[in-house]
């Protein structure tokens, strides 16, 4: 069992640390509606 | 299809595509949540060509200013984010489309035209099928096209009713998700109710809430169904499993489609956390189903969650069925105000009276219209002289008198008298159109409030992730035994329960309703940036013309250089009077300032002939100047006349006097030398003095600004309660008034109707453009009020108080809906209370979130302003 632990560990650490850079880390392009006055 | 494909056979092609800067809305299909919105307008924003983008998600509508994009570019960007540009079709009869030699010709003539997606020809029922996109298109480009194509049409050509395409497209979206949602709360009842005999004594179901609450309809079931308790428990399974596919294939198939979409664009949404919590139950169940011995061989119970899986579509359907029923009903304004308009009109046609469609009357047109009876389109009065009352335009309830030459409004009721108008402004250009797509604009816009949610939403659902990946990694290491079950449920239960659908909500819902709501009242929002900061104003300043007084000053005084004489008290005036006040009308005759009617009226009040000016020259708030007969006049404030080197000190204490009993002094001059003196003075408002005093009792600080001499804005301002007062402020004043105020950190509101307040309008943090005024101040300005009435500013300030409360109530409850439930999902409460969230209880808490953000929003409906009429 403590092998599965570890290996779950791993995964759902390395997962989520994926999830994050996946969806987040990605540049994003310029912010509409970018205040130009009116 | 451009310009360039147009049919070669020498028709012309349709007029130029983008030229110029165009703002268009159009709808936008396959968006299920804020974050689709927010990706949708990434993805225009970044459009080469496109200045400016915005998407809504309340409205399914996308508004975007196009600045050399071509139409095909925004629908292939909006295509690249994953979505669609919704169509619209409608038929146009073509005369003789029947023996016409080749149809396709005028196919590929409608295909060429700016909008339009597909043309289809049907000789036999003489018209064409044209599919286009709304907000595109310009029906006489159709037109245009049949035309130059060689083919006469049959009838004119009408874009669909906006509202009533709005309402079908509504109807479709409840009827699918009405059946969608009843498959999904079948299977999910049933599958409950065949779960029960599944719930071992070892299930992890102590712990938790949704199974305390069964476990005394356990017991019931064992008794009145024990024949579900002899099932064989694999059958049981096997059977759940095949029921459970179609719910995930059909009723929530659009959960994983708009999820997939999501992930290939980088970007995760609520239909990520769904679709992953809803896949990892399936896939868990079916693991447990089809080979249980991997989970016995551990010691596992091979426990399923089908029902969890059902239930949580079912009550997420039942949440966007609730939410669509909801949004139907913030449309409802703008279906009452384009109610307004009659059906139909009585045109005159080859000399016959002739009944037809209001939508066939074309500009020329003329138009019959009885007492009675609603004007159909604007246009002006050619016989009859009646009343009209306008109050559905301008609040006022008083008729307004009309005759030939007299402008009218379509959709105004005409009360006394017949008249025959000839129609000027027909279709899309009418008063009532306008408003319509003001308040279309201002429902669709988004607040900057909105920004935040959107920036909030697209961050979170990312973490969200993560923590239940960490939580079923916590579980898993050192959680109760059976640890990947609690693992599992607590997994499903945090994506679920964190739907940030009514963080979404929040912002659009409100604004709908407000925008719609003040539609009714006469406050037109240009959109939810406006209604932000109108909550926000600390400072109102008003304009004095136009705004605290009627904006219609009347002379009360002439006096020549020679002498003085007071008009109503020493009848009609001495000849140097009347030929100082015919000059001074002959060059204010083409001013467009109010002072200037009320000097032209009173020249020909007294029947003087005006001679003819030339190189007229305004000179903004100051006054004007002209050639008459080779003399060269000015008309003029004190300082303008002194600023042209004019001596006006025999001018002086008349000038005093007038301005001491509140009466503008407006200086001639013929050839340099001061020629006489008039006096005008302008009524206050009889609401004015109510509305100061609400204003005050809303915390705001009120200033009056004016062009005027100090005298007289002071004796105005003393009338109607205000204390601080700016005078002899040119446009340019005005504006550095306001942005002295901002620069204290004041946020500032100005109400204003005039050309001259334009500038400040637009410099303030908020512009009020008054009822009675002009086009360009209702340009500038972020809020058109539709009638005179200055009351009518305080129900503006009070409306978006009111949605701006409700926005933040909205924002607060969705984000500590999550601060509380998230942790309870992810089970930190188990350790001290034993309690545990069930993935079906995560769903129905999110489903009544969403639920309590769209009731909140409609609240506004309800809105009255303190002011009554």
């Amino acid at each position: 069992m403590t092998l599965s632990k570890a290996v779950v560990t791993v995964a759902g650490l390395v997962a989520a640390v994926w999830v994050l850079w996946y969806f987040l880390a990605t540049p994003r392009p310029a912010r509409t509606r970018g205040g130009q006055p009116r | 299809m451009t310009a360039a494909t147009a049919p070669s056979d020498g028709a012309p092609a349709p007029p130029a595509p983008g030229s110029g800067r165009r703002r268009v809305t159009f709808p936008v299909v396959g968006m299920s949540c804020a974050a689709c919105a927010s990706r949708i307008q990434r993805q225009l924003a970044t459009t080469p060509g496109v200045r400016d983008a915005a998407v809504n998600f309340g409205t399914t509508k996308a508004t975007v200013e196009l600045d050399g994009a071509q139409p095909r570019d925004v629908m292939e960007a909006v295509r690249e984010a994953g979505y669609d540009v919704g169509t619209d079709a409608i038929a146009v009869a073509v005369a003789d489309l029947r023996s016409a030699p080749d149809p396709s010709r005028l196919e590929r003539a409608i295909r060429a035209v700016r909008g339009v997606v597909a043309a289809v020809a049907n000789p036999a029922a003489e018209s064409v099928r044209v599919t286009y996109v709304p907000g595109f298109l310009d029906p006489r480009d159709v037109e245009e096209a049949v035309a130059a194509a060689g083919f006469v049409l049959a009838a004119p050509v009408a874009e669909g009713d906006p509202v009533e395409r709005e309402r079908l497209v509504r109807e479709r979206e409840v009827r699918d998700l009405t059946g969608k949602l009843v498959l999904a709360a079948v299977v999910a009842v049933a599958a409950m109710v065949a779960s029960m005999p599944l719930m071992g004594a070892e299930a992890v179901g102590s712990a938790d809430l949704l199974a305390r609450v069964l476990m005394p309809l356990d017991a019931a079931l064992r008794r009145g169904l024990p024949w579900l308790y002899a099932l064989d428990p694999q059958s049981l399974k096997i059977a759940l499993f095949v029921a459970t596919v179609p719910v995930m294939a059909w009723s929530g198939r659009g959960f994983y489609v708009s999820a997939w979409r999501g992930f290939q664009h980088r970007s995760a949404d609520m239909n990520t956390l769904i679709g992953v919590g809803t896949a990892a139950a399936m896939l868990y169940s079916a693991a447990a189903t089809f080979t249980p011995s991997v989970f016995t061989g551990a010691g596992l119970p091979a426990d399923v969650y089908y029902e969890a899986v059902s239930a949580i579509i079912a009550l997420i359907l039942l949440g966007r069925l609730l939410e669509s029923r909801a949004k139907g009903r913030t449309s409802e304004a703008m279906r009452r105000l384009l109610g307004l308009a009659p059906r139909t009109a009585r045109a005159l046609r080859e000399g016959v009276e002739v009944e037809i469609p209001a939508a066939e009357v074309v500009v020329g047109d003329i138009v019959l219209v009885r007492p009675g009876e609603k004007i159909p389109v604007d246009g002006v009065v050619r016989g009859g002289r009646t009343a009209v009352d306008e109050s559905m335009l301008t609040g006022e309830p008083m008729p307004v008198a009309k005759t030939a030459g007299d402008e009218v409004v379509g959709a105004t009721l005409n009360t006394t008298g017949a008249i025959t108008i000839e129609a000027t402004r027909v279709g899309r250009d009418t008063a009532l159109a306008q408003i319509v797509r003001l308040v279309e604009e201002a429902q669709g816009s988004r607040a900057p409030v909105q920004r935040l949610a959107d920036r909030i939403a697209g961050v979170f659902v990312p973490v969200v992730i993560a923590v239940a990946i960490a939580a079923f990694v916590v579980w898993f290491d050192v959680g109760p035994s059976p640890a990947p079950v609690y693992a599992t449920v607590v997994f499903v239960s945090v994506l679920i329960i964190a739907c940030p659908c009514a963080m979404g909500l929040a912002t659009p819902t409100a604004i709908m309703v407000g925008a719609g709501r003040g539609a009714e009242r006469g406050v037109l929002a240009k959109g939810g940036s406006a209604l932000e900061a109108a909550a926000g104003v600390d400072v109102i300043v008003l304009d004095k013309t136009g705004t605290i007084t009627e904006g219609r000053p009347a002379v009360t005084d002439v006096l020549s250089a020679l002498e003085t004489v007071d008009r109503t008290a020493s009848g009609p005036p001495a000849e140097p009077e009347a030929a100082m006040l015919r000059l001074a009308a002959a060059v204010e005759r083409l001013s467009e300032h109010p002072l200037a009617a009320a000097i032209v009226a009173a020249a020909a009040e007294r029947g003087l002939d005006l001679p003819e000016a030339t190189g007229f020259r305004a000179h903004e708030g100051r006054g004007a100047t002209a050639t008459i007969g080779g003399h060269a006049v000015a008309v003029g404030s004190a300082t303008f006349l002194i600023d042209l080197g004019v001596d006006v000190g025999p001018f002086t204490d008349a000038v005093d006097n007038l301005a001491a009993r509140a009466r503008t002094p407006v200086l001639v001059a013929v050839n340099g030398a001061p020629a006489g003196l008039i006096g005008l003075a302008d009524p206050i408002k009889p609401s004015a003095v109510a509305a100061v005093r609400a204003f005050r009792a809303m915390g705001l600080e009120v200033l009056l600004v004016t062009g005027d001499i100090r005298k007289v804005a002071i004796a105005v301002a003393g009338e109607v309660g205000i204390d601080d007062v700016e005078s002899g402020m040119l446009p340019a004043g005005k504006v550095a008034v306001i942005k002295r105020l901002q620069e204290a950190g004041r946020r500032v509101a100005m109400v204003g109707d005039g050309i001259n307040d334009a500038p400040a309008l637009a410099t303030a943090d908020v512009g009020l453009a008054i009822g009675t005024g002009t086009d360009v101040a209702v340009e500038a300005a972020d809020i058109a009020l539709m009638s005179g009435d200055l009351r009518t500013a305080v129900t503006a300030l009070e409306l978006a108080r009111r949605t701006m409360r409700v926005i933040r109530q909205n924002l607060f409850w969705a984000f500590a809906y999550n601060v509380v439930g998230i942790p309870v999902a992810a089970g930190l409460l188990y350790p001290v209370a034993g309690v545990l969230l069930s993935p079906v209880f995560a769903s129905a808490a999110m489903a009544f979130s969403s639920v309590f953000v769209v009731t909140n929003s409609l609240r506004l409906r309800r809105f009255t302003p303190s002011l009554a009429d």
